[in-house]
């Protein structure tokens, strides 16, 4: 039984590390990006201090990201975020969308 | 860049000022999305609704705007923007922008 359970353990231990692995984002190379590309119109906590530009912090990952692949794709248009999506790899995608995601907000879902 | 020069490149047309109130009266067609925390897109592309409320309220009217003209695309939004006029697009981002969290945490 004893060995049963500790078998069991070490499955369990190993399956959360996996997926901790898998979505673990690079927080530093957000950090660069943010700095380097997005901070002077959106802040560099994702709060925008200017009007015409979307609020980012707290925002859905999934939905940030889903954004700049279609900037980046062309299938959203904006001739500057265009141009700043281009710059980016699948990779710094996800670790932006998850670094403003994660940022504190105002933004909230509501009636 | 200067906060002044990104909102020169980012400016269309200046959105007029909203009124919540008749905004709120707009709502219905955007909470059963919109409202719902987590509420996810249809199928093939799924991802979270993004959260619009305490959002710039320019930011809001360019949005639905760009829905509207076809220069950004997604079937419910895009059939919803094209019923909406611009006094109703104002109204809905003054709605939405004043009910977000009351300050930055």
């Amino acid at each position: 039984m004893t060995k049963i359970r500790i078998v069991a353990s070490i499955g369990v231990v190993l399956l959360a590390t996996a997926s901790a692995g898998a979505v673990a984002a690079d927080m530093e190379n957000a950090k660069k990006k943010v700095t380097e590309v997005c901070q002077a119109c959106h802040g560099m906590d994702g709060n925008s201090p200017v009007a015409e530009n979307p609020k980012l912090a707290g925002q859905h990952p999934d939905y940030l990201a889903k954004a700049l692949r279609d900037y980046k794709s062309g299938a959203r248009k904006n001739p500057v975020m265009g141009a700043m999506a281009s710059t980016l790899t699948t990779k710094d995608i996800a670790d932006l969308a998850a670094y403003f995601g994660s940022q504190p907000a105002v933004l909230i879902s509501r009636y | 860049m200067s906060a002044a020069t990104a909102s020169i490149a980012w400016a269309q047309t200046p959105a007029a000022p909203g009124d919540p109130e008749k905004g709120r009266q707009k709502v219905a067609m955007c909470q059963g999305c919109h409202g719902i925390p987590g509420w996810r897109t249809a199928y093939p592309e799924v991802y979270q609704v993004p959260k619009i409320a305490g959002q710039h309220p320019a930011y809001i009217v360019s949005a639905l705007k760009d829905y509207k003209s076809g220069a950004r695309t997604h079937p419910s939004m895009s059939a919803i923007a094209a019923s909406l006029s611009d006094a109703d697009m104002a109204n809905l981002a003054a709605y939405y922008a004043q009910s977000g969290l009351a300050s930055k945490p």
